[in-house]
């Protein structure tokens, strides 16, 4: 939750309402009805009052004016989050028939000021869609991840404008640059492979390229979930899996040779180790007792806030045999959390 | 709080009570920009109580009147308007467009239902022990139908609306209270939803968006109400969101990876783990120090931070994420719905009521 409202406009001229002002004498404000007994109500500013009983006269009348448009201004500035006065403006822009790179010039700003309110991004995304013109999408959203790398909506954004005008061309360098500032930064990560998904099917030397930069990443910093899960990721798009690949097997058992625990790391072999039992497949390193191995030493020692799931899967890897854990495993999970759990009442709401 | 309570074990009932309290009565002006959406902040106050077993305490003549505010917010069809008019249903997510009585009523196209706000206000009516009898189910159904999208997404509202799976997963809410899955076409959501599942096996709110801890639980809360968390996913899929959810204890719970943790994941991927039938991965006890780490131990409320301001969404979801541990004095909690399991058996009751009838 945000505390909205730039209310306190301390370098602007003091505002005039608009009950004051003549050349909205025409208008008669529509106040609020909040009904007898409001519950959350709130203490509205008499400012942000006045702009939206007037905010309601006009919806009401149906007035598209410049002077409406103004007043939306204002409604905006007091709230940006308000998508029926967006909804409004866009009517008017279209009715008066404004130059809408002016329009992209007003939302910039209510971005740069707001960037975590989804109402702006909408209508961004509108006004560029009605023009046609994504030239100015990717720098914007580049200055607005310049101050917070993971913004969520920006993402979402420059994922859109990328895809539906096709601006694949420079995205990995993009977020290559983001991943040596931040090697953790989970949303360049997932743009990477956003960009690879869209202009190749992964096929094998991409695949070859993208273990190779994963691996050198890794090695810089080993304990980061981000590169591993991307490493996964990739892997699965070959017809391998991940524990075929001579090149990410090396790299895992002579980075445990080298004495580096990362939880990753460990979970990773898990991983490797599970598939080869799944196939059925004999490992003299990547194998069923190495996989308890590294799930006791994940409880016991390295990532203990998850001892119940490491001795989880510890559990299962062992019961593979009897199938236990293959298939059917959800009702077995089930089974197993009711007896675990003091107390399994709520489980029941899964199985409606 | 009675002398020596330490709130860095205690749960602070009785202040989080009076702060949800005052909540329920009065906003500051600094939360202005949840005007269209009070009946949220309504949700998060009105559901924290009932956490806290505390909705007893209020007086049947406030409820009453609380049922009756959440009435007013009714988008109901015009007379006379066939049900292919009936899009614009459901629940409008405050007064602000709403005109005096005298008035003429603003413009339909304006006056419309929000998603999110059809859900919170079914919710806070079975919260609050309401029948919803005066709810006009097929007209809310058709409001949600109106708002499903080409690629099984939903958008919140007629009025201009991105779409995602926040609205997925409210329009899931909506069909399973009213009993009504005509309000979407089942397959294409649950397309959807498999869609946006990510090479991290983490779901986004939308195809190849980040995996996140707020999309994931709408994903697989949406898919637990409508029957098929199991059947839609395959076991590998299964065994990655576990993973994926697991992932995110720190102490507390983090959205993404690397990112703070924060205590309202505490409950989102807490649910979630709950759905999937492996909540007993989590560590119990680092995960109740963080949430009680961000109690406000004077005023009352939960916040993300130890040192941010308390606010009625993260006190609603700290309290969830400490009824998902069994939390001593605490209501449990339906895990996909995020209504008490005391809401949730008057609504079966209601449920029941429909079939008789």
């Amino acid at each position: 939750m945000t505390d909205s409202g730039s209310e306190d406009l301390s370098n602007e001229p003091p505002i005039i309402f608009y009950k004051h002002r003549p050349e909205w004498d025409d208008v008669t404000p529509v106040p609020q009805d909040d009904g007898p007994n409001p519950i959350v109500a709130i203490a509205y500013s008499e400012l942000f009052q006045d702009v939206h009983d007037y905010f309601r006269a006009v919806l009401k009348s149906g007035e598209k004016s410049e002077r409406a448009l103004q007043l939306t201004d204002d409604a905006l500035d007091l709230n940006p989050a308000n998508y029926t006065v967006w909804q409004y403006r866009r009517e008017i822009l279209k009715h008066l028939e404004k130059d809408l790179q002016e329009e992209l010039t007003y939302v910039r700003g209510v971005i740069e000021r707001n960037a975590k309110n989804y109402q702006v991004w909408h209508h961004r995304r509108v006004i560029v869609e009605w023009l046609q013109d994504p030239s100015h999408e990717l720098e914007l959203t580049e200055a607005i991840l310049s101050r917070d790398d993971k913004n969520y909506h920006a993402w979402e954004h420059r994922q859109w404008v990328i895809r539906t005008f096709k601006l694949y061309d420079n995205e990995l360098e993009y977020v290559d640059r983001l991943l040596t500032e931040d090697i953790r930064n989970n949303s360049a990560w997932n743009q990477r492979y956003f960009v690879l998904n869209n202009t190749s099917n992964f096929p094998a030397d991409i695949i070859d390229r993208e273990i190779l930069y994963t691996i050198a990443k890794i090695k810089k910093v080993t304990n980061n979930e981000s590169a591993w899960n991307y490493l996964r990721g990739v892997l699965e798009r070959s017809d391998y899996g991940i524990c075929e690949n001579s090149v990410v097997k090396q790299f895992c058992e002579d980075l445990y040779a080298s004495g580096n625990r990362s939880p990753y790391l460990l979970g990773f072999m898990v991983e490797m180790c599970e598939e080869q039992i799944e196939k059925g497949a004999g490992d003299s390193f990547y194998n069923l007792e190495q996989a308890v191995r590294l799930c006791d030493s994940l409880a016991k020692e390295y990532d203990t806030v998850r001892k119940e799931y490491w001795n989880y899967i510890a559990r299962c890897l062992t019961n593979k045999r009897n199938s236990h854990c293959n298939n059917g495993s959800s009702k077995a999970l089930i089974e197993e959390m009711n007896s675990a759990a003091s107390d399994g009442t709520i489980v029941t709401s899964v199985d409606e | 709080m009675s002398n020596g309570d330490d709130p860095n074990t205690t749960l602070l009932k009785k202040r989080h009570v009076r702060y949800l309290m005052h909540y329920l009565t009065i906003l500051p002006a600094q939360l202005s920009s949840h005007d269209p959406t009070r009946l949220t902040i309504a949700f998060f106050t009105i559901n924290g109580m009932d956490i806290l077993d505390s909705l007893v305490s209020l007086e049947n003549k406030k409820k009453k009147e609380m049922v009756e505010w959440v009435y007013r917010l009714q988008v109901l069809p015009d007379d006379g308007e066939s049900k292919g008019q009936w899009k614009h249903c459901g629940f409008q997510g405050s007064s602000t467009l709403i005109f005096p009585e005298n008035e003429p009523r603003c413009s339909k196209q304006y006056a419309c239902s929000h998603i999110a706000m059809t859900y919170t206000g079914l919710a806070i009516l079975l919260m609050l022990g309401d029948d919803l009898s005066r709810v006009h189910r097929a007209a809310v159904i058709e409001g949600v139908r109106a708002l499903q999208q080409e690629d099984g997404s939903f958008c919140s509202t007629l009025s201009g609306s991105e779409n995602d799976m926040r609205f997925v997963y409210c329009a899931a809410c909506i069909c399973y209270i009213l009993n009504d899955w005509s309000g979407m076409d089942i397959e294409k959501t649950v397309q959807f939803i498999k869609n946006s599942i990510s090479y991290d096996c983490g779901i986004g709110q939308g195809p190849e968006n980040e995996s996140h801890g707020g999309s994931t639980f709408c994903a697989v809360a949406a898919l637990s109400l409508m029957g098929c968390l199991e059947s839609a996913l395959t076991e590998k899929q299964l065994k990655g969101l576990r993973r994926w959810a697991i992932a995110r204890q720190i102490d507390g719970f983090q959205g993404r990876p690397d990112k703070q943790v924060d205590t309202c994941y505490s409950f989102w991927v807490g649910a979630t783990l709950k759905l999937l039938g492996v909540y007993h991965f989590v560590d119990y006890e680092s995960n109740r120090n963080y949430i009680l780490s961000t109690q406000d131990a004077i005023s009352g409320g939960f916040s993300k931070w130890w040192d941010t301001r308390a606010d009625p969404l993260h006190t609603c979801l700290g309290l969830g994420g400490l009824s998902l541990m069994s939390e001593k004095d605490l209501l449990a909690i339906h895990p996909a719905l995020n209504i008490t399991m005391r809401a949730y058996k008057h609504l079966e009751d209601i449920q029941q009521h429909w079939e008789c009838k």
